[in-house]
């Protein structure tokens, strides 16, 4: 017997009950809404976190410092950097930051030895407006994360203010590094005369290696040269770096798994309710079907097909308000400079859909093996 | 051979620590084409025969053949397979799907058969034009009178041609013209497509288009009147 024929009957029952139906949507919509957008804060932890194979970048950065306005490395540890085995460059960068906490809305400068910048990075991002001519060209020129100008409303030509640095506009860059999401990239003197006079200091240095195997021993190197210096150096693989640094978000950002986890149980509890409501003032009318000749299998599969049917148009509401929440304000939490991007895509979509599916099945089990294990007789009795 | 045979029947339930029998070793056979009305007290047992020859009840004892097959002896799945091909049942208070229209209503245990939306809607067309109800076919049943809806209950039960109607007080519910009129037609289903018809009531007017009445009490056959014999309901009604 085809399925398939049962379908109408099952959107039928969910959509002219409408007022059950919409109030269960709404909720379920809501706990799915705060469960994917904390699936997004996770999947962009992972993404600015996890270390890949072909990771070949390291961080050196102020011993015991964990903030960039109080981590100031001598510039001239370039040269000597570059002395080490495995190292193929070593590229200085001053950092400065709108806001030294968390935030969602935090600008990024970094400046950058505009040639060498180029050299070690090209092929790695994309220009998608503006040009690295008018970059190269203009001292208080930037190159724009993508998810920074989109959220700042920022296009080449403009001008911007942040952490009392005014920069111009000369491109925007899209790339597959979180860290290049909500930057402003200026060149390295720049920066350093912004406000402040620190020519010659550094924030810290992004060193290549020549392969992700040496990351580990290049590393110990570059601090053991730097050991007694007046300025020691700790210095990490960049996606470790990142999660030192946001520690503290990253911990939140776990913490809020549970707030996940609790929206799921709610959606469950949603599923539930309306399921068992549901059926027990539809009690005749499921022993009805059974005295047409539909099976306890078949009715059972009926009210669970409600639920899930309830819980995918719920979840799908949820995820996609989500999802184009995340899209619309390219939200990142930013810590010290360091961007976590709120990641969300028609991924997490494809998984808030198949969780609701999977809770409405779970939903709907008990009530429905209940329902079709009544007597039929006594159901008429009890009405 | 008989369409139904009842052999010492009985059914029992456990309430609390109580055991009561609403039928109490039963015997009864019922001819295909009959038109059999069940009177008797409330508890008599009247829709407990009712609701057995359904199928939609198992006997504690007894055996229960209807058309050569022992249905007490079929599995659940088994058994509602054989309600959907041989059984319409029109109950008291219609129990029509209230978020459904008369024509989905009528559809649904069709949904059952193998059968294209065509040839579903055909057989739905040919119910509801037959109980005299097609041009309300898209209304719900708040939308009808009570007569309405229970032609449409009756429509649902016959659109699958079953061999045995069996309709719980059918008029229960309905004023006298109403009731008249769902009697008539199936006084009509009985003469014109041959269905079996058992029906339980308490209204001694609608057993006059009964072609028997049967009286039952304490779940025991108190006596078997051929109307149709002694010539009172000969035609009565029509």
């Amino acid at each position: 017997m085809s399925v398939l024929r049962f379908i109408p009957l099952v959107l039928k029952q969910v959509t002219r009950h409408r007022v059950r139906t919409l109030l269960t949507l709404f909720g379920i919509a809501i706990a799915m809404f705060l469960f994917t957008s904390v699936q997004a804060m996770q999947s962009g932890v992972r993404v600015a976190t996890q270390a890949t194979a072909d990771d070949t970048t390291l961080v050196v950065y102020r011993k015991d410092r964990y903030c960039p306005a109080t981590s100031e490395l001598p510039q001239d540890y370039q040269r000597r950097i570059e002395q080490i085995k495995g190292v193929e460059r070593a590229i200085p960068v001053k950092v400065v930051v709108s806001n030294c906490r968390t935030s969602l809305d935090v600008v990024t400068f970094r400046g950058v030895p505009k040639e060498s910048f180029l050299a070690d990075r090209s092929g790695q991002f994309t220009i998608v407006s503006g040009s690295v001519e008018d970059w190269m060209r203009r001292t208080d020129a930037s190159l724009v994360g993508e998810t920074l100008a989109k959220r700042r409303g920022l296009s080449p030509g403009m001008t911007f203010d942040a952490a009392g640095i005014t920069a111009y506009v000369a491109g925007v860059l899209r790339s597959d590094n979180p860290q290049d999401h909500n930057v402003a990239y200026t060149s390295l003197e720049f920066v350093q005369l912004a406000g402040h006079d620190d020519l010659g200091i550094v924030t810290q240095f992004n060193v290549k290696v020549a392969g992700a195997s040496q990351l580990e021993s290049v590393a110990e190197q570059i601090d053991d040269v730097f050991r007694t210096a007046q300025e020691p150096t700790a210095t990490f693989p960049e996606k470790a770096f990142v999660g030192r640094i946001a520690d503290d978000v990253i911990e939140l950002v776990g913490f809020a798994g549970w707030l996940g986890m609790g929206a799921l149980v709610a959606v469950l509890a949603l599923i539930a309710n309306a399921i068992v409501l549901s059926v027990q003032s539809r009690i005749s009318e499921h022993a009805v079907l059974q005295t047409l000749g539909f099976s306890s299998a078949a009715v059972a599969a009926l009210i669970i097909a409600e639920g899930v049917v309830i819980a995918l148009a719920g979840g799908a509401v949820g995820a996609v308000a989500a999802v184009a929440v995340a899209e619309v304000g390219s939200f990142a939490l930013s810590v010290e400079g360091q961007s976590i991007p709120i990641t969300a895509g028609p991924g997490l979509i494809a998984t808030g859909l198949l969780v609701c599916g999977g809770l409405g099945v779970l939903a709907g089990l008990v009530p429905a093996v209940q329902a079709s294990r009544r007597e039929i007789a006594s159901c008429f009795r009890a009405v | 051979m008989s369409l139904i045979e009842c052999v010492n029947l009985t059914r029992e339930y456990r309430k609390g620590e109580n055991i009561i029998r609403p039928l109490d070793g039963l015997d009864l056979e019922i001819e295909a084409g009959d038109f059999l009305a069940l009177m008797g007290p409330s508890g008599s047992g009247k829709t407990t025969l009712l609701n057995l020859i359904a199928g939609i009840d198992s006997p504690t004892s007894g055996s229960l053949v209807i058309g050569g097959v022992d249905i007490s002896s079929l599995s659940k799945r088994r058994l509602a397979a054989w309600r959907s091909e041989n059984i319409g049942y029109v109950f008291q208070l219609y129990n029509l799907v209230p978020v459904l229209t008369a024509f989905e209503n009528v559809e649904l245990p069709l949904l059952l058969q193998k059968l294209s939306t065509k040839e579903r809607r055909a057989r739905v067309g040919e119910a509801l034009e037959m109980v005299g109800i097609a041009d309300r076919h898209n209304h719900y049943p708040r939308q009808l009178s009570g007569g309405q809806e229970q032609r449409v209950a009756i429509a649902r039960a016959i659109v699958t041609d079953p061999a045995i109607l069996v309709a719980d007080e059918p008029t229960g519910d309905l004023d006298k013209p109403s009731a008249k009129s769902v009697m008539l037609l199936l006084q009509r289903l009985n003469a014109d497509l041959n269905k079996t018809i058992i029906m339980v009531t308490h209204d001694p007017h609608t057993t006059e288009f009964a072609k028997h009445t049967l009286h039952l009490e304490k779940g025991r056959l108190l006596e078997q009147a051929g109307v149709a014999e002694s010539g009172v309901g000969e035609g009565a009604g029509r």
